[in-house]
């Protein structure tokens, strides 16, 4: 048991660790899919927007640059450098002003000179950035690309004069015919469009966008407080949580990549690219609580069946457990009952005679019987034994079954041989035997029971029936023994039980069963029946032979269907002899030639019966045909049918056959006898029948009687 | 009842099994007429397996001695049981025929 428990145990937790792993390897696979997915997606949308951003930051270069040509020979002539700015601002919407800023020292009698083009509401505007104020030659949009001999970004700024726009300015070195630089040219770009653009990226509800200048300035972020007031890098600098500082350093400088940085208590996927040119770093901040939150969810749930799973298993197992015990518990139990219900069919079976023969000595007796309990034990009995040349006998059946059943029988079975010990009376016998069962009836259970005692030196018999079914007597014809059913054993205590009595003949036989074989059923619901039964036993059998025939009907009738009822059964045939009674056959044959043949077998039947030798049996067979012959030949006119009737008589020592006919009178004994001693060729061809007769028998008469021809032929035995 | 005859030259055997008795005894005639047509030979009547004879057989055999005796042959009665031997004696038939 604890094996099984230990067992069941281990189960649950294989189980549980199986499902525990898959779940796991489960959830990371999905993990690593889906952070994949996040990468890809968010990479894609930063060269999507990068793209876009790279659009108008090459449309301004391309319209700067085609104007260095013009700004180029207008060193030549300084007036008409604003028409140039002019003309820059108003072909490109992207440019909102432009300058043409020259080195100081350049153009003679202009230390600064840098007219400006802007817009200003929906029209263009124009002002000089050569004051003193301004002092544009400090500025980075100047200093740089002149120091870098090259075209340059500023960083974005914020236009306090233009309504507070994002702006930032591309500039562009002019160089003179002698391949000096000799001015800037710039243009002013609103940075308005890049908001929106940024803005625009919507991987995840919770996800945003940042952009980064070149030097960590928060160009683009949500929280527009933010835009422009504040250096990240710098800001970073100082943090505890080295992770921001470490992740701007990185898009400032110029890398593609992701970071995981964490702020608000929640881990972010940071995915950022470079702008190139202008030296800006765009980002996609995404929340992992967006990126594995169906995730998680979906985990929690499977978690969840697998944890109700484990349970139903645990309840199962245990359920299954106690129930193996149970099971076992009613499974020892039922062996041990089965057993014991085998020692009782067997103590129960030794209690009825079952050797047959059982009188092998006896020749007057051919008695046999039969049970066959529906279980183990049954309340079926029959019993019988000899004493003082008296058979008594009986046959009973206790109301109920199984073991109470079973007890019972085998009270009514001792009752039963204790009280024939000394008592002849079949009354007596089943008065004492009802007295003493009444007595001890608490149980009200009753016994049916026929009791018989049989003189097997004159056949004459006794019953008395207590309740039982009564049995079929075998005469010259099959029929029921007229019994009083009187009450069965055990209900009244002083009731008056009636006795009948019968003379039994040699050959006539009793059969004796309870009604397990008349009710034998088949899987229809049908009976076996009386008709089946009386049909079975109509051919003749020895005692055992009898038995086994019903069984055999029985058997084949129920046809495998389950046994309801002990099937009991006694066949009784007496053969005592008695010389002095006389035995008689009789056949009848029509006056065909054929028919004749009949004769063979009719007188093997008094052969046997008269005992006589087979010599003699044909010579009989002979004198028998050849007095048949001649009734079939000459007795009834040419065509008409008549029957022509045979008896035989066994009587004091002597067989008769007597041959009669309702033809035409007619004595056969009144012919003259052949001349047996004539030689072959004066023998007459007929008259040897008639002769043959007169030799072979002993006397033979003829008489008319009624209409009738009869003649009888003796046989000394 | 089964009856077979064999000729060969001049010696007819006839086989007779079984049971002689009335009804029996018209298809035997039947079948022996062939032999009682031509009875100028030996005619051996085997009757080793014969078990019963009836009046009705025995005139068969008598026909049989009678039509030998007139076409010049002769008649062999062969084997013949104890109990078909009495039939014979009580018929006085055991005169009428060679017995072997």
């Amino acid at each position: 048991m604890r094996q099984s428990a230990r067992a069941g145990l281990l189960l649950v937790l294989v189980a549980a660790l199986t499902l525990q792993a898959t779940s796991l390897l489960q959830f990371l696979l999905a993990r690593k899919g889906m952070r994949e997915e996040c990468s890809r997606r968010a990479e894609s949308e930063l060269e999507t927007t990068k793209a876009k951003i790279m659009d108008i930051i090459n449309v301004a270069e391309t319209a700067v640059r085609n104007s260095a040509w013009v700004a180029s020979l207008s060193l030549e002539m300084p007036d008409s450098m604003l028409a140039v700015t002019r003309r820059l601002v108003a072909d490109n919407d992207v440019i909102m002003g432009s300058t043409i800023a020259v080195v100081p020292g350049y153009l003679k009698g202009r230390p600064l000179f840098s007219p400006y083009t802007y817009r200003s509401a929906d029209s263009l505007a124009f002002s000089s950035l050569a004051t003193e104020e301004y002092n544009y030659p400090e500025k980075e949009w100047f200093t740089k690309p002149l120091e870098l001999g090259s075209d340059y970004w500023s960083e974005p700024y914020v236009d306090v004069g233009g309504g507070e726009l994002l702006m930032t300015t591309y500039s562009f070195p002019i160089k003179d015919r002698f391949g000096k630089t000799a001015a800037i040219l710039t243009a002013d770009i609103s940075l308005d469009w890049l908001t929106e653009v940024v803005d625009n990226i919507e991987l995840y509800p919770e996800a945003f966008s940042m952009m980064l200048s070149r030097e960590g300035e928060i160009m683009v972020c949500p929280a527009e407080s933010l835009v422009m007031r504040t250096n990240v890098y710098e800001a970073s600098a100082n943090f505890e949580d080295t992770t921001v500082h470490r992740l701007s350093k990185a898009m400032l400088s110029g890398q593609y990549g992701n970071m995981p940085i964490k702020f608000n208590g929640k881990v972010n996927q940071v995915f950022f690219a470079p702008v190139e040119r202008t030296g800006w770093s765009m980002s996609i901040v995404i929340p992992e609580s967006e990126i594995y939150g169906g995730l998680r969810r979906t985990a929690w749930l499977v978690s969840l069946l697998q944890l109700l799973g484990l349970a139903m298993l645990v309840l199962i197992i245990r359920a299954v457990f106690i129930n193996s015990i149970k099971y076992k518990e009613i499974n020892d139990k039922k062996e041990r009952m089965e057993n014991e219900l085998k020692i009782g069919h067997g103590i129960q079976m030794a209690m009825v005679p079952k050797i047959f023969p059982p009188f092998p000595e006896r020749n007057d007796l051919d008695i046999s019987a039969s049970l066959v309990s529906a279980k183990e034990v049954g309340g079926d009995l029959y019993d019988f034994h000899i004493r003082d040349e008296k058979l008594f006998f009986c046959i009973g059946d206790v109301s109920g079954k199984g073991i109470p059943a079973s007890l019972l029988m085998a009270v009514t079975r001792s009752l039963f041989r204790s009280v024939t010990g000394h008592e002849n009376s079949p009354r007596r016998i089943v008065t004492i035997m009802n007295e003493s069962m009444a007595d001890m009836n608490e149980n009200n259970m009753f016994v049916t029971l026929f009791c018989g005692t049989l003189e097997l030196a004159t056949g004459h018999m006794r019953y008395c029936n207590a309740g039982h079914n009564p049995p079929y007597l075998f005469t010259d014809k099959i029929h029921k023994l007229l019994a009083v059913p009187n009450l069965p054993l055990g209900i009244v205590g002083d009731f008056e039980y009636v006795e009948q009595e019968i003379d039994l003949e040699y050959d006539d036989a009793l059969f004796l069963y309870t009604d397990g074989v008349t009710e034998a059923e088949n899987a229809n619901k049908e009976l076996f029946g009386d008709d089946r039964l009386k049909a079975v036993l109509s051919t003749r059998r020895t005692a055992q032979g009898q038995l086994d025939a019903v069984n055999a009907a029985v058997s084949e009738f129920v046809a495998g269907a389950p046994q309801s009822d002990d099937i009991t059964m006694l066949f009784l045939h007496y053969l005592k002899e008695d010389r002095t009674k006389t035995k008689q056959h009789h056949l009848v044959l029509h006056n065909r030639i054929d028919e004749i043949s009949k004769l063979a077998d009719f007188v093997n039947l008094v052969a046997e019966d008269a005992k006589i030798d087979s010599s003699l049996a044909m010579s009989l067979n002979l004198a028998l045909e050849e007095a048949v012959t001649n009734v079939v030949m000459y007795a009834y006119t040419d065509g008409a049918d008549g029957p022509v009737e045979v008896d035989s008589l066994i009587s004091d020592g002597s067989l008769s056959f007597i041959v009669s006919d309702k033809g035409t009178a007619f004595d056969p004994t009144a012919s003259p006898d052949v001349d047996i001693t004539l030689d072959a060729s004066q023998r007459e061809i007929g008259g040897l029948g008639i002769h043959l007769v007169r030799t072979i028998m002993d006397e033979v008469s003829y008489k008319r009687e009624n209409g009738r021809n009869v003649l009888t032929m003796t046989k000394k035995l | 009842m089964d009856i077979q005859i064999n000729k060969e030259g001049n010696v007819t055997t006839v086989v007779l099994a079984g049971r002689l008795d009335t009804p029996a005894s018209q298809p035997a005639a039947a079948a022996l007429e062939p032999v009682i047509n031509d009875a100028s030979g030996t005619i051996v009547l085997d009757c080793k397996a014969l078990e019963y004879i009836s009046s009705s057989g025995l005139r068969i055999f008598l026909t049989i001695r009678k039509a030998a005796m007139a076409q010049g042959g002769s008649v062999v009665v062969k084997d013949i049981n104890d109990d078909i031997r009495n039939v014979f004696m009580m018929t006085g038939f055991l005169n009428l025929f060679d017995i072997r």
